[in-house]
């Protein structure tokens, strides 16, 4: 691309970056280059805030995320986890329903009694 | 309780992004139970709903009409939530207080931190401060397990040749007891600008007392059940 359309593309950019066109080309060639490397990355980074959302939620509840999606899943409630997020955030009492109805499905495996390790005296 | 769940999830089934075709509603089975028996309003006075990515049209029940009259306001539900100015003002933010004598030092720092950056809130972001102020008093009580108090060291460096500086936890603690907690929890902190403000949240102090009555700060809820030292 011609000189204009990469200064266009360089507003905003550090120290020569934006003005001298030899360091300007690089910058916005990697730019663009990350620009298309994290169009895919932005997907997997927001399926991860809203895990950590969810289990935020879910742990204010005394149930951690992976107990939660499990009793989801053995309900067939095919709620995503972006929804999932937006209702722990605006709609807490839905959301308690919604945690109460996975705990009843899986109410995790605790319950299942781990035996307590005979060798360990003190746990200190 | 099923109530509940029921008015919830036929709240769900109404959205056109969760069903998988609006047309063949009584052949795959949403939620285990076909839609046309649970969602039949009595009254006949449905609204059309066009939607242009759809071909057929979406058939709304008469109670939920009210959501998709407006739709003029921002998107609630389709676009994650980020929050705004007024969502984390800084003299809003919550204070906790919390007695560090015999405590584990790792299991205390660690909810410390937990609190500070606001991962235990579902309003949780990684790029703003939504986190809560954490004081420490009692400092110099601190435990820690196993022979730590005479063979953890603290290292320094002061840049120079030569210029390292190694200290046990225990003259740690005789010298500047604070340092062991901030030293802690700094390292389960973020690293970064945002990391560093985070740290200035944290008030540690030697003794019961702490200058922040005005905050009225609350206990720390800690979850964790070994953080008190076993003897």
């Amino acid at each position: 691309m011609n000189k204009k359309e990469v200064f266009k593309l360089a507003k905003g950019f550090r120290g020569r970056a934006k003005n001298c066109i030899r360091i300007a080309r690089e910058r916005v060639e990697k730019a663009l280059q990350y620009s298309y490397r994290d169009r895919r990355n932005k997907k997997r980074d927001m399926r991860s805030l809203w895990i950590q959302r969810i289990n935020a939620g879910t742990r204010q509840h005394g149930v951690n995320y992976g107990n939660f999606m499990h009793g989801l899943m053995k309900e067939n409630i095919q709620l995503n986890r972006k929804v999932l997020s937006e209702i722990s955030m605006h709609e807490p009492y839905s959301f308690k329903a919604l945690v109460d109805v996975s705990h009843s499905a899986f109410p995790g495996n605790k319950a299942a009694a781990a035996p307590k390790k005979e060798g360990l005296a003190v746990l200190l | 309780m099923a109530v509940n769940c029921a008015t919830s999830s036929s709240l769900f089934i109404s959205k056109p992004s969760n069903k998988p075709s609006p047309s063949s509603v009584t052949t795959t089975p949403f939620l285990g139970f076909s839609l046309a028996a649970s969602t039949k309003p009595a009254v006949q006075s449905k609204r059309l709903f066009k939607i242009c990515c759809h071909d057929k049209p979406a058939v709304i029940p008469a109670e939920q009409q009210w959501m998709f009259d407006d739709l003029t306001g921002p998107d609630v539900w389709n676009k994650t939530w980020y929050p705004k100015a007024k969502d984390h003002i800084p003299t809003s933010k919550t204070w906790y207080v919390v007695d560090a004598s015999d405590k584990i030092l790792g299991r205390l720092a660690s909810t410390i931190a937990i609190h500070i950056r606001g991962k235990n809130l579902a309003t949780y972001t990684p790029s703003v401060d939504m986190g809560a102020h954490v004081i420490v008093v009692n400092a110099e009580k601190i435990a820690v397990s196993g022979k730590k108090r005479t063979l953890k060291l603290y290292r320094r460096h002061s840049g120079r040749p030569g210029g390292m500086t190694v200290e046990t936890f225990d003259q740690l603690q005789k010298r500047v007891p604070e340092r062991i907690i901030e030293h802690a929890v700094r390292g389960m902190l973020p690293k970064g600008r945002l990391g560093r403000s985070l740290f200035t949240h944290l008030k540690v102090y030697t003794g019961p007392d702490h200058p922040h009555e005005a905050q009225q700060p609350k206990e720390l809820p800690i979850r964790d059940k070994r953080i008190t030292k076993q003897t």
